[in-house]
């Protein structure tokens, strides 16, 4: 029975390795991707950015995983800044992050932009909502290059638009991202 | 089960862990320690200066009015129209500690320059209990047909500000130091205060603050210690200061030399200021 255990036990740690390494094998990952967006108000718009947007694609698991740091966007101006935060409530709910997985087909073969479609949970505010978002992927030299835009309902995330005298901030805002992921190496996959 | 076999089991379970935690990246938070917001909601609370400095890269600006004593009844609109003291002012924000200002005001057409710098500031995780600020002015009366040299036109000010922010209470204290070139009379050239703010958030559109500026040492006769207590209105875009003030001036140095007002004895007058910020980063 102990020399059953053993090669059990062995088994697994050997099966567990591989899985380890064939998995991460197709990971990608970023610490700075881009993210952008614009706000409305009548008769004016400001953008929003921040280069702090930290990413994983994992083709073997078909996981999709980003998330934000939302006191890294700035818009130019500290005071907008400082009432997007408190708006945010970024103390209690510091992240915009999102999980899901590809729900389009992706040729990772190939070095053609193609476009694909992920499929997941996307919490900001303290509030998750199933969302679907359309974007581009592109095999590169040293990983994928991702982009991708939806549109955010403030209200949705229960959100409530800064006023601004009497009329209000536009309640959905376009939001952009780019991301140059570049593939683990065998350093990082240890960690 | 033997415990060899609980070990093995284990071991496994402990081996495979990396696997299920490598599922998701491990959120890290980018900033963690930020200064602490609005401890005033200007620049200026009535007359005198706050710690709050205009972010880098960010325009402030600011038209001051201060007009008649309120006692004048009706037949003055209580105050309104015996005609208003305005000072128009810019701040930029040359980082997010320094800032360079520009303003004027109608009284003796006093143009001023000055600089503010935030040697502290709060931090929201207490590793910087307070926020320290240093700030110097340079006033030029303007006035024309005074045979005055230029030099007699001068006067400068500079003050410690070392304010602290209490769960939507804020106190600070305004060590100042004042001095004219030239002045009339008995009048000194240097005067001593020290200013003492207080502000109270009723929620995030409506705080109400007070200040208090008493001169010590030798003062200017007939003068008083200034009072005045205001409502700070956010909007979002702009801060409205709507208040009632023993001075009628703007400019610390001239509000410890020329306040001849007692607020607690009604002698007071209506007032309000207005703030924006605009942000120069071209978004």
């Amino acid at each position: 029975m102990r020399f059953i255990m053993k090669i059990f036990s062995v088994s697994i740690f050997i099966a567990i390795l591989m899985f380890s390494t064939t998995a991460q094998a197709q990971s990608y990952i970023t610490e700075t991707g881009r993210v952008s967006f614009t706000s409305s108000v009548p008769l004016h718009s400001f953008t929003g950015r921040s280069e702090h947007l930290n990413g994983l694609i994992d083709l073997e698991e078909n996981l999709v995983d980003f998330y934000i740091d939302l006191q890294t966007l700035d818009t130019g101006n500290g005071k907008r800044d400082r009432d997007m935060y408190r708006t945010l409530e970024v103390e209690e709910h510091p992240f915009a992050e999102f999980t899901g997985s590809l729900t389009s087909s992706y040729d990772p073969e190939s070095a053609e932009e193609q476009n694909v479609t992920v499929t997941g949970d996307f919490s900001i505010h303290g509030v998750t909502q199933n969302i679907e978002v359309e974007g581009t992927l592109q095999k590169t030299g040293a990983g994928l290059q991702l982009n991708a835009s939806w549109i955010l309902n403030m209200a949705d995330y229960k959100i409530e638009p800064p006023g601004i005298l009497f009329y209000r901030v536009d309640e959905e805002i376009e939001v952009r991202i780019e991301a140059e992921l570049e593939l683990q190496d065998d350093e990082t996959n240890e960690t | 089960m033997k415990p060899n076999s609980i070990i093995y089991l284990i071991t496994g379970f402990v081996l495979c862990l990396p696997a299920v935690c490598y599922a998701q990246l491990e959120r890290e938070r980018v900033v963690t320690s930020t200064p602490v917001e609005d401890t005033f909601w200007a620049t200026k609370n009535v007359g005198i200066s706050t710690t709050i400095n205009p972010s880098g890269n960010d325009l402030h600006s600011s038209v001051l009015h201060t007009f008649g004593l309120v006692d004048g009844g009706i037949d003055r609109f209580f105050g309104l129209d015996d005609g208003a003291n305005t000072r128009l002012g810019l701040i930029y924000g040359i980082t997010d500690r320094v800032s360079i200002g520009l303003g004027r005001m109608t009284f003796r057409k006093v143009v001023d320059v000055s600089t503010k710098m935030n040697l502290l500031r709060q931090t929201t995780d207490g590793s910087v209990p307070l926020s320290i600020a240093l700030k110097g002015a340079t006033g030029i009366s303007t006035l024309s047909g005074l045979g005055l040299e230029f030099s007699d036109r001068l006067s400068y000010f500079t003050s410690l500000m070392i304010a602290k922010k209490f769960n939507g209470f804020s106190v600070q204290l305004s060590p100042m130091y004042s001095h004219f070139n030239r002045t009339l009379g008995q009048a000194q050239e240097d005067l001593l205060g020290l200013g003492v703010l207080l502000n109270v958030e009723l929620n995030e559109q409506f705080s109400l603050s007070g200040e208090y500026l008493p001169v010590f040492g030798d003062r200017n006769p007939g003068t008083e210690d200034a009072m005045a207590i205001a409502l700070n209105i956010n909007t979002g875009g702009h801060v409205f200061q709507i208040f009632f003030a023993s001075s009628q001036w703007h400019n610390e140095q001239f509000v410890m030399a020329n306040n001849r007002d007692r607020f607690w004895e009604g002698d007071f007058r209506f007032g309000f200021n207005i703030h924006r910020v605009f942000g120069l980063g071209g978004r």
